[in-house]
């Protein structure tokens, strides 16, 4: 019965505008939309195909292509099968709608992408600090967010190396790799 | 309320000839009934309960794990440290009572571990309080922890594990690097400048820059107004 559903459900994607469907397997389907079909295809798919619950929405940040990808998974306990809608939003200035409306557990992952990502969505009911409370820095899941530069710049580093891992070395054996290879911030330094 | 100033602390010399051999047995019994704080910070926390256990029983060392941070001896520090967390960690060890040990439980507490590159996990736990004892290992075994709680025993027999004191000491140089990570208004409500000079461990290290900048803003200490849910002043329903 399930395979008939995902056939299904086949034929009504193919039916919206701007949409591109890859059947990854019986059980997972891959949809591209643009950005602003997302809200109707949520709706359709909730309304009338039975994906009712949200698991999760992730997001990506693409800074080569200056966009940020928001993937919306959502499971239907009829069919037992995953969709995964895949919008793409520009960079700047970061801006989407909520889907709370829909989905009202959308309200705490809308949230932690504010926070680590720093999107904005609108009509979200709370874009306050989740985890972060503490945490008063640029939102640290950017790419243009240099981890390794703030903790150069905040903290301090030591090197464990005790004899005794000294002594296993000289016989070839234990695995390390010394900090300078490890380090991205001292490879550049290396190179220049 | 009186305020906490107005409690007198009584400091006397120590005359009695017998101190030290008093001091020997202290250290010996008290080597011997170590608390343990159940404060779990990370993934290593999983090793204490085979260790705590019959597996492993370090209750046969006179170890036990404790759940208030005042009636503990020691506090483990059982893998990484977020900086959210270390300063419930920080709150935590200066309210215990001394002496107080500290062991540092994994790699993350030695260098951030497998979290080096982190913007969120402290780096090396012994800059923002004296570190009696590294466990390195991701994770060490139970046999790993027990044996260097054994050697903190050891330590504390022979009267070698006082890192303690050095908080009060250098408080300057712990406040600083705490001042560095949490903000210029970072402040806890023990009052560690006159403790120290309570415990008479008042030194060069104790007051500096950093003191003097906590002095500036900090909040003087109240005594907290114990309630019921609502004001005892008004009569009971």
């Amino acid at each position: 019965m399930s395979h008939d559903i995902a056939h299904w459900l086949d034929d009504l994607l193919a039916e919206i505008e701007g949409i591109k469907v890859r059947r990854k397997s019986n059980r997972r389907v891959r949809v591209d939309v643009p950005a602003d079909a997302l809200p109707a295809l949520l709706e359709l798919l909730q309304g009338r195909a039975g994906y009712i619950h949200l698991s999760a929405i992730s997001c990506v940040d693409w800074i080569d292509e200056n966009e940020f990808e928001l993937v919306y998974h959502v499971w239907s306990y009829d069919s037992h099968s995953l969709v995964s809608a895949h919008i793409r939003i520009a960079r700047e200035p970061g801006v989407y709608l909520s889907v709370y409306d829909l989905y009202q557990p959308a309200a705490f992952f809308e949230r932690d992408i504010h926070e680590m990502y720093g999107i904005h969505f609108e009509g979200s009911p709370n874009m306050e600090k989740f985890i972060l409370t503490e945490w008063d820095g640029p939102p640290p899941m950017r790419k243009e967010f240099d981890s390794e530069a703030y903790i150069n710049e905040h903290l301090n580093w030591q090197n464990y190396n005790p004899e005794w891992l000294q002594e296993l070395i000289a016989e070839g054996g234990g695995v390390i790799i010394p900090p300078e290879e490890q380090r991205f911030s001292q490879k550049k330094v290396k190179k220049s | 309320m009186s305020s906490i100033k107005q409690i007198p602390v009584i400091q006397e010399k120590r005359t009695n000839p017998l101190a030290r051999v008093f001091d020997d047995l202290v250290s010996f019994c008290r080597s011997r009934s170590l608390f343990l704080l159940h404060y779990c910070t990370g993934c290593g926390a999983i090793e204490l309960p085979p260790a705590m256990t019959s597996r492993f029983d370090m209750e046969r060392l006179g170890i036990q794990p404790m759940v208030s941070p005042r009636q503990a001896d020691i506090l483990l520090i059982t893998g990484y440290v977020s900086i959210k967390t270390l300063k419930r960690v920080i709150l935590t060890y200066e309210q215990m009572g001394s002496p107080k040990y500290v062991i540092g439980i994994c790699s993350c507490t030695v260098n951030g571990g497998m979290y080096w590159q982190s913007y969120a996990t402290a780096k090396k736990l012994d800059e923002y309080m004296p570190v009696d004892l590294y466990i390195a290992g991701c994770m060490p075994r139970p046999e790993a922890v027990i044996a260097g709680l054994q050697k903190l025993m050891d330590r504390i027999n022979s009267g070698e594990a006082n890192s303690w004191q050095d908080y009060y000491r250098n408080y300057d140089y712990y406040l600083g690097n705490q001042q560095k990570l949490f903000g210029e208004t970072w402040q806890t409500p023990t009052d560690i400048i006159t403790e120290a000079k309570h415990y008479n461990l008042l030194a060069e290290g104790t007051l500096g820059d950093h003191t003097k900048l906590l002095q500036q803003h900090q909040e003087p200490l109240e005594a907290h107004n114990m309630r019921l849910g609502h004001n005892l002043k008004e009569p009971l329903e």
